[in-house]
């Protein structure tokens, strides 16, 4: 504990840690990152200890890496950027604080998992706008600060969504409210006053919490968060079509979301959507894959409180008249695979063993944004990529998810590896820095940049990293949040 | 104070001297003997007129189409980006359209109509710009909210540099506007000027262009709304009670294309051609309906999808004890709101005409629910102005609207008035200030821009203004934007509060 006494003070020592098992646990991830060990791990239990801490970092130029799910980590991000870090684990912080049916919002603070809301809103009569198939560690915040793509696009108005306001201690340890629930009065009076924090944007004409999203922590600590929830459908239909043709699938996806007629709505391939359904690997996975054909669009139709059969049948016969003139076929199963399994599958998080590393134990996904005219070209260079580098591109998993309402589409390559084969992870090391060269040529959007292509990625544009910075020195002026990542 | 020669000649090499102007009688035209106007005409020379305020510390503020009715008070360079007036991208596929700041929604309707597709179009109507940047909508039922909008984006900012936000940045493409990294769409709105900009576009399945028949002023559609799957209903309820359990149902079961809680007097205002016209027909649907009310806009897909969204409709009606004022199922009246809502939006009429000005309380992208304590006070304030003879008469309520299938929303209640009777114009003002005051003392909301001093406010809402003038500060070192920007989400710096980020030591306008 020997230097880290002021931070005993601040948490208690069972919430300080530094033996060397746990350093070594935090110093590395997934991802193909440098390892670097941090000081030590403190688990703060409540806004005010996070607060004192980062005024303890400022007054230490200490650098604190902010992390609130639990491993394992994919993405470089919650890895130190240098030395002598304190890592910040908000995983402990579980209160789920508030659910308002009436407003349709939950508010959470940052070690809330998935798992762990999920069925607190739908006691509630709601649900959430959930990524793909999250693992099972995976925190709300965490995912929302990310930005992660959610498999409802209809509800998917703003990049955003489903963040509504937050809770913030910036970098110079002000804490800070944004949106609706930065006043007036205390959020208990707010809510005492009829009023909810689900108002994302100001106050003033400043939408703080653009800024604090996407950003990996590097301006601040987020201590809850609200978000908005959708209403717990009272009746659902999925569907599955399979098609060699993607160009006719996006085709559809576009009408399906453009029309707001499907709730969960996405694109797999046989690879991805095997990988999701298979308890056993290599044998089931493969047996599985087999039956399916190269590309499959899940969709589901919802009916809510008023005549659900009603709404339903209707919403079948919008989607019949679309895939009829598209020449395509909505089916309950394809290949192997029900629509009513899958769907069961996407309400939840990932079992266990997460999705991802079921197959080789090890993953490495390539994402960024692009529209849907791009995607068969970029899946084309992505598979000679692949390719060329000796890994199969038949092994690649891709998941596409419309976003937005349809403005622009979430392209996904998963890349299965054994971890402990060296010549494997070399050659994915290698692929995903060259992968991600040649998708910037194509107009692939690195919105989300990680990992070692980050910098290079976001560095780009020396106009949007001067602005960007402007920002940093506002509310992170001592850079103790985080440094080493993005442009910061 | 006029730009001395010198001065003036820098600018009139940057945008030619046919886009520059101090005649009186062009400042006259702009609301200010002050100021000089500059019309550039692309990004290249809004960038090189901040470049050379900065380089003279002269404070700038741009217009698009000058819908906030902002009136200048100092000596100014003022920049009317009317020569920025082209679309510059319609893509279907992924759904948005870039534009300029001179382009007006009126004229992006038109051509998104054509290919089945609809944008927000701001309250002051089809003739207010169609930047997603500004302003909040009727239809934000459907298609959502000015800050919620906006795509990738070209933004000069107070320095005169250009910033390229998302895609524009990174590849030159419009079709996504946050990253890398954190998200500048959270700093814009506060100085600087938009050049371009993408803003989602939305379904439509209405017709490519409305069948309308008669003359002016009064117009209607030479096809009833429900032939083409569409319906427009005015309902009044019992209670506010009602109205918002109601309003939340129409929400959640996703019927509804718009829902606009237009107070009678704002149905009247829009169905009529004249204000004798108008009070004659409010005096009418006042006595019809039983209490607040709002208007709903169902818009079918096709056969089945309308019929099920009439059932809900009628459901939902009947469960709350809603009543359908009569005077709107009339098909032409029905079609003149349906046409007047969805394209010309309707703002005009129930807000000039009657008295020629109007001022309002609002709260943008908030529920009504959330305030309809808070704005039943306000309206009973007002219904002692409207007996003294000081504001228009009207029925003195508050009205809200639904966006983002009730996600979020809006209230408002405004005041109609005489501006040139100075009682008129101080009452309306006290009464403002005393809601304001409410807002805050109640933990309702921040009160609307302009009302309340920003460092009141401030100090209740997580102190913002202090990190706002930080913001202002690193963006704008010389202090020469601070009158720009746009905000209609509480308190903003529209001319109205400059004295606190303004560094009398760097620019210094001229009261
Ligand atoms: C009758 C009426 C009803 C209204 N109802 C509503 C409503 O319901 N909801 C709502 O949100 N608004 C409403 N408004 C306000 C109107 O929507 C906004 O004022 C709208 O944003 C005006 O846009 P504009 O381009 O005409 O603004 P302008 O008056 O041109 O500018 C407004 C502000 O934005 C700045 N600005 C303008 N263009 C740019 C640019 N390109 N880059 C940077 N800054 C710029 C200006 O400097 C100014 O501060 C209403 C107005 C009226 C008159």
């Amino acid at each position: 504990m020997a230097g880290n006494e002021s931070l005993v003070k601040i948490f208690g020592a069972k919430n300080v840690l530094d033996d060397a098992e746990t350093l070594e646990e935090y110093s590395g991830d997934f991802s193909f990152v440098s390892p670097v060990r941090p000081r030590c791990v403190v688990k703060p239990k409540n806004a005010d200890e996070v607060q004192k801490l980062v005024k303890w970092a400022n007054d230490k130029r200490t650098p604190l890496v902010p992390v609130s799910s639990g491993s394992p980590h994919f993405r470089g991000d919650t890895v130190p950027g240098i030395g002598g870090a304190v890592v910040v684990d908000l995983s402990g912080m579980k209160k789920i604080i508030r659910v308002d049916r009436a407003h349709r919002v939950a508010m959470v603070e940052p070690g809330v998992t998935f798992a762990e809301l999920i069925p607190a809103v739908e006691k509630e009569g709601l649900r959430l706008n959930m990524p793909l198939l999250p693992r099972k560690s995976k925190t709300v915040i965490g995912s929302m600060l990310e930005r992660e793509p959610v498999v409802m696009p209809k509800y998917h108005w703003d990049i955003s969504d489903p963040l509504a306001c937050v809770e913030v201690v910036f970098g110079t340890g002000d804490m800070f409210r944004t949106g609706q629930a930065a006043g007036p009065g205390t959020i208990e009076e707010q809510w005492a006053a009829g009023g909810a924090q689900k108002t994302p944007y100001g106050p003033g004409p400043a939408a703080w919490y653009r800024l604090i999203q996407g950003a990996q922590g590097t301006m601040g600590i987020v201590t809850w968060a609200s978000l908005r929830c959708e209403i717990l459908p009272k009746l659902e239909e999925p569907f599955l079509v399979g098609s060699a043709e993607l160009d006719r699938l996006l085709e559809l996806v576009h009408w399906l979301v453009r029309m707001r007629l499907v709730n969960e709505c996405f694109v797999l391939n046989d690879s991805n959507l095997a990988a999701i359904m298979a308890r056993k690997f290599p044998g089931e996975y493969q047996d599985i894959k087999d039956t399916l054909p190269p590309w499959v669009l899940f969709f589901n139709l919802a009916g809510y409180d008023y005549f659900p059969e009603d709404r339903v049948s209707s919403q079948i016969k919008g989607v019949s008249d679309i895939t009829k003139r598209i020449g395509l076929e909505a089916d309950k199963a394809v290949g192997g695979v029900s629509a009513v399994e899958m769907l069961k599958m996407v309400k939840r998080p990932s079992p266990e063993p997460y999705w991802k590393l079921g197959g080789k134990g090890a993953c490495h996904d390539i994402f960024f944004i692009t529209t849907y005219d791009k995607l068969e070209g970029q899946i084309g260079v992505m598979n000679d990529v692949a390719n060329k580098s000796g890994y199969p591109a038949l092994d690649m998993g891709v998941y596409l998810q419309p976003i937005v309402q349809g403005s622009n589409c979430h392209c996904e390559f998963n890349l299965f590896y054994d971890p402990q084969d060296p010549v494997e992870l070399e050659r994915v090391k290698e692929l995903s820095a060259e992968a991600v060269n040649c998708l910037m040529a194509t107009g692939a959007f690195f919105s989300r940049p990680y990992d070692r292509s980050a910098r290079m990625i976001i560095n780009r544009d020396a106009a949007y990293v001067d602005a960007l910075n402007r920002v940093k020195t506002i509310l992170d002026p001592n850079h103790v949040m985080n440094p080493g990542k993005l442009c910061f | 104070m006029a730009l001395s020669k010198d001065v003036y000649k820098e600018f009139e090499d940057v945008v030619g001297a046919e886009n520059i102007s101090d005649d009186p009688a062009i400042k006259d035209a702009y609301r200010s003997p002050d100021l000089t106007v500059i019309l550039p005409g692309s990004t290249e020379e809004v960038a090189a007129v901040i470049k050379l305020c900065n380089k003279h510390k002269i404070p700038y503020k741009a217009q698009s189409t000058g819908w906030m009715l902002f009136a200048p008070t100092y000596d100014f360079i003022f920049m009317d980006l009317r020569r920025m007036n082209r679309i510059i991208e319609i893509n279907e596929k992924n759904m948005y359209a870039v534009v300029e700041p001179y382009v007006i929604s009126a004229e992006l309707m038109a051509e998104l109509f054509k290919r089945g597709m609809i944008c927000n179009v701001k309250g002051s109507g089809s003739t207010c710009t169609a930047l997603a940047m500004s302003g909040h909508g009727h239809m934000g039922m459907t298609t959502s909210t000015g800050d919620r909008n906006d795509l990738a984006t070209e933004w000069v900012t107070d320095e005169g540099e250009i910033v390229r936000l998302g895609t524009l940045g990174a590849s030159d493409e419009w079709f996504c506007g946050d990253g890398p990294g954190p998200s500048l769409r959270g700093v814009y709105r506060g100085g600087g000027v938009i050049t371009r900009q993408a803003t989602k576009v939305y379904h439509w399945p209405g017709p490519s262009e409305y069948p309308l028949e008669g003359l002016s002023p009064r117009y209607t559609l030479s096809k009833k709304p429900s032939e083409m799957n569409m319906m427009v209903r005015y309902f009044s309820f019992p209670s506010i009670g009602k109205l918002i359990e109601a309003e939340l149902k129409i929400g959640e079961s996703e019927i509804a294309f718009e829902l606009m809680g237009f107070c009678p007097s704002m149905v009247s205002s829009n169905i009529t051609t004249s204000n004798e016209e108008d009070f004659e027909t409010l005096e009418q649907f006042t006595r019809e309906v039983q209490g607040p009310g709002f208007m709903v806009i169902i818009v079918g897909n096709f056969d089945e999808d309308f019929a099920y969204k009439k059932k809900v409709l009628a459901q939902i009606i009947k469960e709350t004890d809603g009543e359908s004022l009569k005077a709107v199922e009339d098909p032409d009246a029905e079609a003149t709101l349906l046409f007047q809502c969805t394209r010309v939006c309707a703002s005009i009429r129930e807000t000039f005409r009657a008295g020629g000005m109007f001022s309002s309380m609002m709260v943008q992208g908030q529920r009504y629910d959330n305030h309809v304590r808070w704005l039943e006070e306000a309206a009973v304030l007002k219904r002692e102005l409207i007996e003294k003879g000081l504001v228009i008469a009207d029925d003195g309520q508050q009205f809200g609207w639904g966006e983002e299938g009730g996600h979020l929303g809006h209230t408002e209640i405004f005041c109609r008035y005489n501006p040139y009777d100075e009682k008129s114009s101080k009452a309306v003002q006290e009464w403002l200030a005393k809601v304001g005051k409410r807002a805050l003392d109640g933990c309702f909301a921040v009160p609307s821009m302009g009302i309340l001093p920003v460092d009141v406010i401030g100090k209740r809402a997580s102190n913002y203004h202090i990190w706002f003038g930080k913001l202002k500060e690193a963006f704008d070192p010389n202090g020469v934007g601070e009158n720009t920007g746009f905000s209609y989400v509480g308190a903003d710096t529209s001319g109205v509060h400059t004295s606190i980020y303004q560094k009398p030591e760097k620019a210094s306008p001229k009261k």
